[in-house]
Protein backbone atom coordinates (compact mmCIF):
# COMPACT_ATOMS: atom_id res chain seq x y z
CA UNK A 1 0.00 0.00 0.00
CA UNK A 2 1.53 3.34 -1.03
CA UNK A 3 2.20 5.98 1.59
CA UNK A 4 0.08 9.10 1.93
CA UNK A 5 3.22 11.12 1.17
CA UNK A 6 6.18 9.70 -0.72
CA UNK A 7 9.15 12.01 -1.16
CA UNK A 8 12.22 10.94 -3.09
CA UNK A 9 15.50 12.81 -3.42
CA UNK A 10 14.05 16.27 -2.78
CA UNK A 11 16.44 19.13 -3.33
CA UNK A 12 15.72 22.82 -3.15
CA UNK A 13 17.88 25.94 -3.38
CA UNK A 14 17.18 29.66 -3.10
CA UNK A 15 19.37 31.44 -5.66
CA UNK A 16 21.90 28.57 -5.67
CA UNK A 17 22.05 28.41 -1.85
CA UNK A 18 20.98 24.89 -0.90
CA UNK A 19 18.08 24.79 1.54
CA UNK A 20 17.18 21.11 1.36
CA UNK A 21 19.30 18.26 0.07
CA UNK A 22 18.61 14.58 -0.59
CA UNK A 23 15.38 14.32 1.39
CA UNK A 24 13.54 11.01 1.04
CA UNK A 25 10.79 9.67 3.30
CA UNK A 26 7.35 8.09 3.36
CA UNK A 27 4.45 9.09 5.58
CA UNK A 28 1.89 6.32 6.01
CA UNK A 29 -1.83 6.60 6.64
CA UNK A 30 -2.51 7.32 10.31
CA UNK A 31 0.98 8.63 11.07
CA UNK A 32 1.30 11.67 13.31
CA UNK A 33 4.67 13.15 12.43
CA UNK A 34 6.29 15.97 14.40
CA UNK A 35 8.83 17.85 12.30
CA UNK A 36 11.53 19.51 14.34
CA UNK A 37 14.85 21.16 13.63
CA UNK A 38 16.68 24.45 14.00
CA UNK A 39 15.40 27.73 12.56
CA UNK A 40 16.35 28.03 8.91
CA UNK A 41 16.75 24.27 8.65
CA UNK A 42 14.23 24.01 5.79
CA UNK A 43 11.15 22.67 7.63
CA UNK A 44 8.70 25.18 6.16
CA UNK A 45 10.27 24.87 2.74
CA UNK A 46 9.76 21.10 2.92
CA UNK A 47 6.04 21.53 3.59
CA UNK A 48 5.76 24.05 0.75
CA UNK A 49 7.44 21.58 -1.61
CA UNK A 50 4.98 18.88 -0.56
CA UNK A 51 2.07 21.21 -1.32
CA UNK A 52 3.47 22.45 -4.62
CA UNK A 53 3.89 26.00 -3.26
CA UNK A 54 7.61 25.85 -4.09
CA UNK A 55 9.19 23.99 -6.96
CA UNK A 56 12.30 21.94 -6.31
CA UNK A 57 13.95 18.83 -7.68
CA UNK A 58 12.93 15.29 -6.85
CA UNK A 59 9.71 13.30 -6.79
CA UNK A 60 6.66 13.82 -4.60
CA UNK A 61 3.59 11.62 -4.55
CA UNK A 62 0.44 12.47 -2.61
CA UNK A 63 -2.03 9.63 -2.06
CA UNK A 64 -0.11 7.60 -4.65
CA UNK A 65 -0.28 10.22 -7.38
CA UNK A 66 2.57 12.43 -8.60
CA UNK A 67 2.16 15.97 -7.25
CA UNK A 68 1.58 17.50 -10.70
CA UNK A 69 -1.27 15.06 -11.33
CA UNK A 70 -2.81 15.33 -7.89
CA UNK A 71 -6.22 17.05 -8.01
CA UNK A 72 -8.10 15.91 -4.94
CA UNK A 73 -7.09 18.80 -2.68
CA UNK A 74 -10.10 18.24 -0.40
CA UNK A 75 -8.09 15.39 1.09
CA UNK A 76 -5.50 17.84 2.41
CA UNK A 77 -5.90 20.54 5.06
CA UNK A 78 -3.17 23.16 5.38
CA UNK A 79 -2.40 25.75 8.00
CA UNK A 80 0.57 28.02 7.36
CA UNK A 81 3.11 29.31 9.87
CA UNK A 82 2.27 32.92 9.22
CA UNK A 83 -1.08 33.87 7.86
CA UNK A 84 -0.43 35.84 4.68
CA UNK A 85 -3.74 37.49 5.38
CA UNK A 86 -2.54 40.91 6.38
CA UNK A 87 -4.86 43.34 4.66
CA UNK A 88 -6.54 45.17 7.49
CA UNK A 89 -9.58 46.09 5.43
CA UNK A 90 -10.59 42.74 3.93
CA UNK A 91 -14.19 42.51 5.14
CA UNK A 92 -14.87 38.80 5.27
CA UNK A 93 -16.48 37.08 8.21
CA UNK A 94 -14.89 34.19 10.08
CA UNK A 95 -17.54 31.92 8.56
CA UNK A 96 -16.66 33.07 5.03
CA UNK A 97 -12.99 32.39 5.71
CA UNK A 98 -13.80 28.82 6.77
CA UNK A 99 -15.90 28.40 3.61
CA UNK A 100 -12.78 29.16 1.56
CA UNK A 101 -11.55 25.71 2.58
CA UNK A 102 -14.19 24.23 0.28
CA UNK A 103 -13.43 24.78 -3.38
CA UNK A 104 -15.82 22.50 -5.23
CA UNK A 105 -17.98 25.44 -6.27
CA UNK A 106 -16.65 28.56 -7.97
CA UNK A 107 -19.58 30.99 -7.93
CA UNK A 108 -20.98 32.94 -4.99
CA UNK A 109 -23.70 30.46 -3.96
CA UNK A 110 -23.38 28.29 -0.84
CA UNK A 111 -25.11 24.92 -0.50
CA UNK A 112 -26.75 23.59 2.66
CA UNK A 113 -24.21 20.76 2.91
CA UNK A 114 -21.35 23.26 2.67
CA UNK A 115 -22.85 25.33 5.48
CA UNK A 116 -23.18 22.17 7.55
CA UNK A 117 -19.52 21.36 7.02
CA UNK A 118 -18.52 24.93 7.94
CA UNK A 119 -20.55 24.81 11.16
CA UNK A 120 -19.09 21.40 12.02
CA UNK A 121 -15.50 22.67 11.58
CA UNK A 122 -16.25 25.79 13.62
CA UNK A 123 -17.82 23.68 16.33
CA UNK A 124 -14.69 21.53 16.55
CA UNK A 125 -12.42 24.54 16.84
CA UNK A 126 -14.80 26.44 19.15
CA UNK A 127 -15.11 29.37 16.79
CA UNK A 128 -18.87 29.38 16.17
CA UNK A 129 -19.45 32.14 18.69
CA UNK A 130 -17.69 34.61 16.40
CA UNK A 131 -18.72 33.12 13.05
CA UNK A 132 -20.31 36.38 11.89
CA UNK A 133 -17.54 38.71 12.99
CA UNK A 134 -15.09 40.22 10.55
CA UNK A 135 -11.94 38.09 10.49
CA UNK A 136 -9.59 41.01 11.03
CA UNK A 137 -11.47 42.18 14.09
CA UNK A 138 -10.53 38.92 15.84
CA UNK A 139 -7.44 38.45 18.00
CA UNK A 140 -4.47 36.63 16.45
CA UNK A 141 -5.28 33.52 18.49
CA UNK A 142 -8.93 33.57 17.39
CA UNK A 143 -7.84 34.07 13.78
CA UNK A 144 -5.55 31.06 14.07
CA UNK A 145 -8.45 28.92 15.30
CA UNK A 146 -10.59 30.10 12.40
CA UNK A 147 -7.78 29.19 10.00
CA UNK A 148 -7.59 25.77 11.63
CA UNK A 149 -11.34 25.41 11.00
CA UNK A 150 -10.66 26.34 7.36
CA UNK A 151 -8.04 23.56 7.21
CA UNK A 152 -10.50 21.05 8.69
CA UNK A 153 -13.66 22.02 6.80
CA UNK A 154 -13.10 19.69 3.84
CA UNK A 155 -12.76 16.76 6.29
CA UNK A 156 -9.19 16.10 5.12
CA UNK A 157 -7.37 12.80 5.38
CA UNK A 158 -4.03 14.59 5.69
CA UNK A 159 -3.33 17.69 7.76
CA UNK A 160 -0.20 19.72 7.09
CA UNK A 161 0.43 22.27 9.82
CA UNK A 162 3.31 24.70 10.14
CA UNK A 163 3.84 25.81 13.76
CA UNK A 164 0.12 26.25 14.24
CA UNK A 165 0.14 26.87 17.99
CA UNK A 166 2.54 29.82 18.10
CA UNK A 167 -0.15 32.49 18.56
CA UNK A 168 -2.37 30.48 20.91
CA UNK A 169 -2.78 30.95 24.65
CA UNK A 170 -2.11 27.87 26.84
CA UNK A 171 -5.79 26.90 27.06
CA UNK A 172 -6.29 27.18 23.29
CA UNK A 173 -3.05 25.30 22.71
CA UNK A 174 -4.25 22.41 24.82
CA UNK A 175 -7.60 22.38 23.04
CA UNK A 176 -5.75 22.50 19.75
CA UNK A 177 -3.43 19.57 20.44
CA UNK A 178 -6.26 17.54 21.98
CA UNK A 179 -8.30 18.11 18.83
CA UNK A 180 -5.42 17.03 16.60
CA UNK A 181 -4.84 13.98 18.82
CA UNK A 182 -8.52 13.01 18.53
CA UNK A 183 -8.54 13.48 14.77
CA UNK A 184 -5.52 11.23 14.48
CA UNK A 185 -6.58 8.57 17.00
CA UNK A 186 -10.31 8.38 16.30
CA UNK A 187 -10.63 9.37 12.65
CA UNK A 188 -7.25 8.19 11.39
CA UNK A 189 -6.29 11.60 10.01
CA UNK A 190 -2.62 11.65 9.05
CA UNK A 191 -0.83 14.68 10.49
CA UNK A 192 2.41 16.36 9.53
CA UNK A 193 3.21 19.09 12.02
CA UNK A 194 6.12 21.48 12.40
CA UNK A 195 6.43 22.30 16.06
CA UNK A 196 8.69 23.59 18.75
CA UNK A 197 6.17 22.43 21.36
CA UNK A 198 7.81 19.01 21.49
CA UNK A 199 6.73 18.53 25.07
CA UNK A 200 3.05 19.19 24.49
CA UNK A 201 2.70 17.40 21.21
CA UNK A 202 4.94 14.53 22.26
CA UNK A 203 2.19 12.51 23.87
CA UNK A 204 0.26 12.33 20.59
CA UNK A 205 2.81 11.97 17.83
CA UNK A 206 4.00 8.64 16.52
CA UNK A 207 7.11 9.79 14.66
CA UNK A 208 9.71 12.51 14.73
CA UNK A 209 11.35 13.98 11.68
CA UNK A 210 14.43 16.11 12.24
CA UNK A 211 15.30 18.42 9.37
CA UNK A 212 18.45 20.48 9.14
CA UNK A 213 18.97 20.94 5.40
CA UNK A 214 19.04 17.15 5.20
CA UNK A 215 16.84 14.53 6.80
CA UNK A 216 18.89 13.90 9.92
CA UNK A 217 16.42 11.64 11.69
CA UNK A 218 13.08 10.04 10.88
CA UNK A 219 11.65 7.39 13.14
CA UNK A 220 9.37 6.61 16.04
CA UNK A 221 9.41 8.75 19.15
CA UNK A 222 10.75 5.79 21.13
CA UNK A 223 13.75 5.56 18.80
CA UNK A 224 14.21 9.29 19.08
CA UNK A 225 13.84 9.36 22.85
CA UNK A 226 15.86 6.30 23.82
CA UNK A 227 18.68 6.34 21.40
CA UNK A 228 21.82 7.85 22.88
CA UNK A 229 23.37 7.50 19.46
CA UNK A 230 20.64 9.69 18.00
CA UNK A 231 21.18 12.34 20.65
CA UNK A 232 24.87 12.28 19.96
CA UNK A 233 24.32 12.42 16.23
CA UNK A 234 21.90 15.30 16.44
CA UNK A 235 24.05 17.35 18.76
CA UNK A 236 23.09 20.23 21.02
CA UNK A 237 19.64 20.90 19.57
CA UNK A 238 18.47 17.34 20.08
CA UNK A 239 19.88 17.25 23.58
CA UNK A 240 17.98 20.44 24.30
CA UNK A 241 14.82 18.85 22.87
CA UNK A 242 15.21 15.71 24.93
CA UNK A 243 15.93 17.78 28.04
CA UNK A 244 12.77 19.73 27.33
CA UNK A 245 10.79 16.53 26.98
CA UNK A 246 11.89 15.43 30.41
CA UNK A 247 11.81 18.67 32.30
CA UNK A 248 8.85 17.59 34.41
CA UNK A 249 10.43 14.34 35.56
CA UNK A 250 8.46 12.17 33.17
CA UNK A 251 8.64 11.42 29.52
CA UNK A 252 5.90 13.36 27.76
CA UNK A 253 6.58 11.41 24.61
CA UNK A 254 4.62 8.63 26.23
CA UNK A 255 7.41 6.08 26.33
CA UNK A 256 7.94 4.04 29.46
CA UNK A 257 11.26 5.52 30.53
CA UNK A 258 9.78 7.66 33.29
CA UNK A 259 12.26 10.29 32.40
CA UNK A 260 15.20 8.19 33.58
CA UNK A 261 17.16 8.28 30.38
CA UNK A 262 17.52 12.06 30.53
CA UNK B 1 -30.38 72.72 -16.55
CA UNK B 2 -30.15 68.96 -15.94
CA UNK B 3 -32.67 68.23 -18.69
CA UNK B 4 -30.67 70.35 -21.12
CA UNK B 5 -27.46 68.60 -20.02
CA UNK B 6 -28.96 65.18 -20.64
CA UNK B 7 -30.50 66.11 -23.97
CA UNK B 8 -27.17 66.13 -25.83
CA UNK B 9 -26.28 62.88 -27.59
CA UNK B 10 -22.57 63.22 -26.85
CA UNK B 11 -23.36 63.70 -23.15
CA UNK B 12 -25.54 60.58 -23.11
CA UNK B 13 -22.79 58.56 -24.83
CA UNK B 14 -20.13 59.95 -22.52
CA UNK B 15 -22.16 59.22 -19.40
CA UNK B 16 -23.01 55.71 -20.57
CA UNK B 17 -19.42 54.85 -21.48
CA UNK B 18 -18.07 56.60 -18.39
CA UNK B 19 -20.47 54.78 -16.07
CA UNK B 20 -19.71 51.39 -17.62
CA UNK B 21 -15.97 51.80 -17.51
CA UNK B 22 -16.00 53.37 -14.02
CA UNK B 23 -18.04 50.45 -12.65
CA UNK B 24 -15.71 47.93 -14.32
CA UNK B 25 -12.60 49.74 -13.01
CA UNK B 26 -14.03 49.93 -9.48
CA UNK B 27 -14.88 46.21 -9.40
CA UNK B 28 -11.46 45.23 -10.75
CA UNK B 29 -9.83 47.76 -8.46
CA UNK B 30 -11.22 46.03 -5.35
CA UNK B 31 -9.14 42.94 -6.17
CA UNK B 32 -6.08 44.95 -7.20
CA UNK B 33 -6.14 47.02 -4.00
CA UNK B 34 -6.51 43.92 -1.83
CA UNK B 35 -3.74 42.13 -3.72
CA UNK B 36 -1.51 45.20 -3.21
CA UNK B 37 -1.37 45.78 -6.94
CA UNK B 38 -3.11 49.17 -6.81
CA UNK B 39 -0.38 50.86 -8.78
CA UNK B 40 -0.58 48.43 -11.68
CA UNK B 41 -3.14 50.83 -13.19
CA UNK B 42 -0.59 53.62 -12.96
CA UNK B 43 2.03 51.47 -14.67
CA UNK B 44 -0.42 50.42 -17.37
CA UNK B 45 -1.48 54.02 -17.96
CA UNK B 46 2.12 54.98 -18.67
CA UNK B 47 2.36 52.10 -21.11
CA UNK B 48 -0.85 53.45 -22.67
CA UNK B 49 1.21 56.40 -23.82
CA UNK B 50 3.30 54.02 -25.94
CA UNK B 51 0.14 52.51 -27.42
CA UNK B 52 -1.44 55.89 -28.16
CA UNK B 53 1.76 57.32 -29.62
CA UNK B 54 2.23 54.23 -31.82
CA UNK B 55 -1.41 54.43 -32.95
CA UNK B 56 -1.12 58.11 -33.84
CA UNK B 57 2.09 57.35 -35.72
CA UNK B 58 0.35 54.57 -37.66
CA UNK B 59 -2.90 56.53 -38.01
CA UNK B 60 -4.71 53.67 -36.28
CA UNK B 61 -7.37 53.64 -33.54
CA UNK B 62 -5.49 54.17 -30.24
CA UNK B 63 -7.84 51.82 -28.38
CA UNK B 64 -7.13 48.86 -30.64
CA UNK B 65 -3.36 49.43 -30.61
CA UNK B 66 -3.15 50.11 -26.89
CA UNK B 67 -5.03 47.01 -25.69
CA UNK B 68 -2.39 44.46 -26.81
CA UNK B 69 0.48 46.76 -25.81
CA UNK B 70 -0.88 47.30 -22.30
CA UNK B 71 -1.88 43.64 -21.89
CA UNK B 72 1.65 42.56 -22.85
CA UNK B 73 3.10 45.07 -20.38
CA UNK B 74 0.87 43.86 -17.54
CA UNK B 75 1.90 40.27 -18.20
CA UNK B 76 5.49 41.56 -18.19
CA UNK B 77 4.91 43.01 -14.72
CA UNK B 78 3.73 39.62 -13.47
CA UNK B 79 6.65 37.83 -15.12
CA UNK B 80 9.23 40.19 -13.65
CA UNK B 81 7.70 39.78 -10.19
CA UNK B 82 7.94 35.99 -10.42
CA UNK B 83 11.24 35.73 -12.24
CA UNK B 84 13.25 38.12 -10.09
CA UNK B 85 11.28 37.40 -6.88
CA UNK B 86 10.70 41.10 -6.26
CA UNK B 87 7.62 42.92 -5.04
CA UNK B 88 5.01 44.02 -7.56
CA UNK B 89 5.62 47.74 -6.98
CA UNK B 90 9.22 47.45 -8.22
CA UNK B 91 8.10 45.52 -11.32
CA UNK B 92 5.39 48.13 -11.96
CA UNK B 93 8.03 50.87 -11.67
CA UNK B 94 10.27 49.15 -14.22
CA UNK B 95 7.51 48.56 -16.80
CA UNK B 96 6.02 52.00 -16.17
CA UNK B 97 9.36 53.70 -16.86
CA UNK B 98 9.81 51.64 -20.00
CA UNK B 99 6.30 52.50 -21.23
CA UNK B 100 6.67 56.19 -20.60
CA UNK B 101 10.10 56.49 -22.17
CA UNK B 102 9.18 54.51 -25.29
CA UNK B 103 5.99 56.58 -25.67
CA UNK B 104 7.88 59.85 -25.35
CA UNK B 105 10.53 58.61 -27.78
CA UNK B 106 7.92 57.74 -30.42
CA UNK B 107 6.26 61.13 -29.89
CA UNK B 108 9.55 62.97 -30.27
CA UNK B 109 10.64 61.00 -33.31
CA UNK B 110 7.27 61.32 -35.07
CA UNK B 111 6.52 64.91 -34.13
CA UNK B 112 3.37 66.71 -35.22
CA UNK B 113 0.77 64.98 -33.09
CA UNK B 114 1.40 66.64 -29.75
CA UNK B 115 -2.03 68.28 -29.76
CA UNK B 116 -3.81 64.93 -30.34
CA UNK B 117 -1.74 63.37 -27.60
CA UNK B 118 -2.82 66.04 -25.11
CA UNK B 119 -6.44 64.94 -25.58
CA UNK B 120 -5.49 61.42 -24.48
CA UNK B 121 -3.35 62.61 -21.60
CA UNK B 122 -6.20 64.58 -20.01
CA UNK B 123 -9.22 62.66 -21.30
CA UNK B 124 -12.22 63.73 -23.34
CA UNK B 125 -15.26 61.79 -22.18
CA UNK B 126 -17.62 63.76 -24.41
CA UNK B 127 -15.84 62.55 -27.57
CA UNK B 128 -16.50 58.87 -26.85
CA UNK B 129 -17.80 57.14 -29.99
CA UNK B 130 -20.68 54.68 -30.14
CA UNK B 131 -18.28 51.78 -30.80
CA UNK B 132 -16.22 52.72 -27.77
CA UNK B 133 -19.37 52.87 -25.61
CA UNK B 134 -20.28 49.37 -26.82
CA UNK B 135 -16.77 48.18 -25.93
CA UNK B 136 -17.22 49.63 -22.43
CA UNK B 137 -20.48 47.67 -22.12
CA UNK B 138 -18.73 44.47 -23.19
CA UNK B 139 -15.98 45.11 -20.65
CA UNK B 140 -18.42 45.49 -17.76
CA UNK B 141 -20.34 42.40 -18.91
CA UNK B 142 -17.07 40.41 -18.87
CA UNK B 143 -16.20 41.68 -15.40
CA UNK B 144 -19.65 40.86 -14.02
CA UNK B 145 -19.62 37.40 -15.62
CA UNK B 146 -16.18 36.72 -14.11
CA UNK B 147 -17.42 37.80 -10.70
CA UNK B 148 -20.56 35.69 -10.97
CA UNK B 149 -18.87 32.49 -12.09
CA UNK B 150 -15.58 32.75 -10.18
CA UNK B 151 -16.51 34.76 -7.09
CA UNK B 152 -15.11 32.23 -4.64
CA UNK B 153 -11.92 31.60 -6.57
CA UNK B 154 -11.30 35.34 -6.79
CA UNK B 155 -11.96 36.10 -3.13
CA UNK B 156 -9.97 33.09 -1.94
CA UNK B 157 -6.99 33.89 -4.18
CA UNK B 158 -7.15 37.49 -3.05
CA UNK B 159 -7.47 36.70 0.66
CA UNK B 160 -4.76 34.04 0.93
CA UNK B 161 -3.01 33.08 -2.29
CA UNK B 162 -0.89 30.15 -1.04
CA UNK B 163 -3.89 28.56 0.65
CA UNK B 164 -5.99 29.05 -2.48
CA UNK B 165 -3.33 27.13 -4.41
CA UNK B 166 -3.66 24.23 -1.97
CA UNK B 167 -7.39 24.15 -2.80
CA UNK B 168 -6.51 23.51 -6.44
CA UNK B 169 -7.52 27.02 -7.51
CA UNK B 170 -5.58 28.06 -10.61
CA UNK B 171 -4.27 31.23 -8.96
CA UNK B 172 -1.89 31.97 -11.82
CA UNK B 173 -4.76 31.89 -14.32
CA UNK B 174 -6.92 34.03 -12.05
CA UNK B 175 -4.15 36.63 -11.81
CA UNK B 176 -3.48 36.57 -15.54
CA UNK B 177 -7.15 37.04 -16.43
CA UNK B 178 -7.43 39.81 -13.82
CA UNK B 179 -4.54 41.83 -15.25
CA UNK B 180 -5.60 41.30 -18.87
CA UNK B 181 -9.15 42.52 -18.17
CA UNK B 182 -7.65 45.41 -16.19
CA UNK B 183 -5.53 46.27 -19.24
CA UNK B 184 -8.66 46.57 -21.37
CA UNK B 185 -10.34 48.67 -18.66
CA UNK B 186 -7.34 50.97 -18.45
CA UNK B 187 -7.27 51.52 -22.20
CA UNK B 188 -11.00 52.26 -22.36
CA UNK B 189 -10.71 54.53 -19.32
CA UNK B 190 -8.16 56.86 -20.91
CA UNK B 191 -10.95 58.41 -22.97
CA UNK B 192 -12.91 59.07 -19.78
CA UNK B 193 -10.35 60.59 -17.43
CA UNK B 194 -7.13 60.66 -19.44
CA UNK B 195 -3.94 58.66 -19.18
CA UNK B 196 -2.72 60.64 -16.16
CA UNK B 197 -5.75 59.87 -14.01
CA UNK B 198 -6.74 56.31 -15.01
CA UNK B 199 -5.35 54.68 -11.89
CA UNK B 200 -7.61 56.88 -9.73
CA UNK B 201 -10.67 55.08 -11.10
CA UNK B 202 -9.09 51.77 -10.08
CA UNK B 203 -8.03 52.85 -6.60
CA UNK B 204 -10.23 55.54 -5.07
CA UNK B 205 -13.74 53.97 -5.29
CA UNK B 206 -12.52 50.58 -3.88
CA UNK B 207 -10.67 52.25 -1.02
CA UNK B 208 -13.72 54.42 -0.21
CA UNK B 209 -15.90 51.28 -0.21
CA UNK B 210 -13.43 49.25 1.86
CA UNK B 211 -13.43 51.94 4.54
CA UNK B 212 -17.11 51.55 5.36
CA UNK B 213 -18.20 48.08 4.24
CA UNK B 214 -19.05 45.16 6.44
CA UNK B 215 -19.05 42.42 3.80
CA UNK B 216 -17.06 41.77 0.67
CA UNK B 217 -20.15 41.96 -1.52
CA UNK B 218 -20.91 45.39 -0.06
CA UNK B 219 -17.39 46.48 -1.04
CA UNK B 220 -17.96 45.41 -4.64
CA UNK B 221 -21.34 47.09 -5.10
CA UNK B 222 -20.42 50.25 -3.20
CA UNK B 223 -17.18 50.65 -5.16
CA UNK B 224 -19.08 50.34 -8.44
CA UNK B 225 -21.74 52.80 -7.20
CA UNK B 226 -19.10 55.32 -6.09
CA UNK B 227 -17.34 55.06 -9.46
CA UNK B 228 -20.54 55.61 -11.44
CA UNK B 229 -21.78 58.43 -9.19
CA UNK B 230 -18.43 60.21 -9.53
CA UNK B 231 -18.64 60.08 -13.32
CA UNK B 232 -22.16 61.53 -13.36
CA UNK B 233 -21.41 64.25 -10.83
CA UNK B 234 -18.03 65.02 -12.41
CA UNK B 235 -19.40 65.33 -15.96
CA UNK B 236 -22.33 67.46 -14.77
CA UNK B 237 -20.08 69.82 -12.77
CA UNK B 238 -17.64 70.12 -15.67
CA UNK B 239 -20.60 71.00 -17.94
CA UNK B 240 -21.94 73.62 -15.53
CA UNK B 241 -18.62 75.26 -14.67
CA UNK B 242 -16.90 74.61 -18.00
CA UNK B 243 -13.94 72.81 -16.42
CA UNK B 244 -12.07 69.62 -17.53
CA UNK B 245 -14.27 66.55 -17.00
CA UNK B 246 -11.50 64.01 -16.20
CA UNK B 247 -10.02 66.04 -13.37
CA UNK B 248 -13.50 66.88 -12.03
CA UNK B 249 -14.47 63.18 -11.93
CA UNK B 250 -11.39 62.39 -9.88
CA UNK B 251 -11.96 65.32 -7.50
CA UNK B 252 -15.53 64.13 -6.92
CA UNK B 253 -14.06 60.67 -6.23
CA UNK B 254 -11.74 62.19 -3.66
CA UNK B 255 -14.72 63.93 -1.98
CA UNK B 256 -16.48 60.55 -1.80
CA UNK B 257 -13.33 59.08 -0.24
CA UNK B 258 -13.23 61.88 2.35
CA UNK B 259 -16.90 61.33 3.21
CA UNK B 260 -16.32 57.56 3.50
CA UNK B 261 -13.40 58.18 5.80
CA UNK B 262 -15.58 60.41 7.97
CA UNK B 263 -18.31 57.78 8.02
CA UNK B 264 -15.82 55.01 8.80
CA UNK B 265 -14.79 56.96 11.91
CA UNK B 266 -18.42 56.66 13.01
CA UNK B 267 -18.41 52.92 12.32
CA UNK B 268 -19.64 52.90 8.71
CA UNK B 269 -21.85 49.98 7.72
CA UNK B 270 -20.04 47.93 10.37
CA UNK B 271 -22.32 49.52 12.97
CA UNK B 272 -25.06 47.20 11.81
CA UNK B 273 -23.39 44.24 13.49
Amino acid sequence: MPGIIEAQELNFAYVRVPVLEHISFTVNAGDYVGIIGPNGGGKTTLLKLLLGLEKGKGQIKLFGRPLNEFKDWRKIGYLAQKSPVSQSRFPVSAEEVVLMGLSDRHGSGVSVSELKQVHEAMQKTRTREYAGRIFHDLSIGQQQRVLLARALVSRPELLILDEPSTALDPESREMFFNLLGDLNAKQGVTILLITHDTGEVGKYISKFMYIDKTLVFYGTKEEFCHSAAVAEKLGAFAQHTIDHLHNHGHCPLGCSCGGEHK
Amino acid sequence: MIAEFLSYGFVQRGLAAGSLVAAACALLGVFLVLKRLSLIGDGMSHVCLTGVAAALLLSANPVYVSVPVVAAASLGIMKITQKFKIYGDAAIGIVSAAGLSIGLLITALAGGFNTDLLGYLFGSILTVSKDEAVLCGMLLAAVLAGLFFFYRDLTSACFDEPFARTRGIAVQTVNTVLVIITSVAVVLAFKVVGIFLISSLLIIPPVAALLISRTFKQVLWLAAAFGVASVWAGVYLSFVFNIPSGATIILVNLCVLALSYGWSKMGGLRNGR
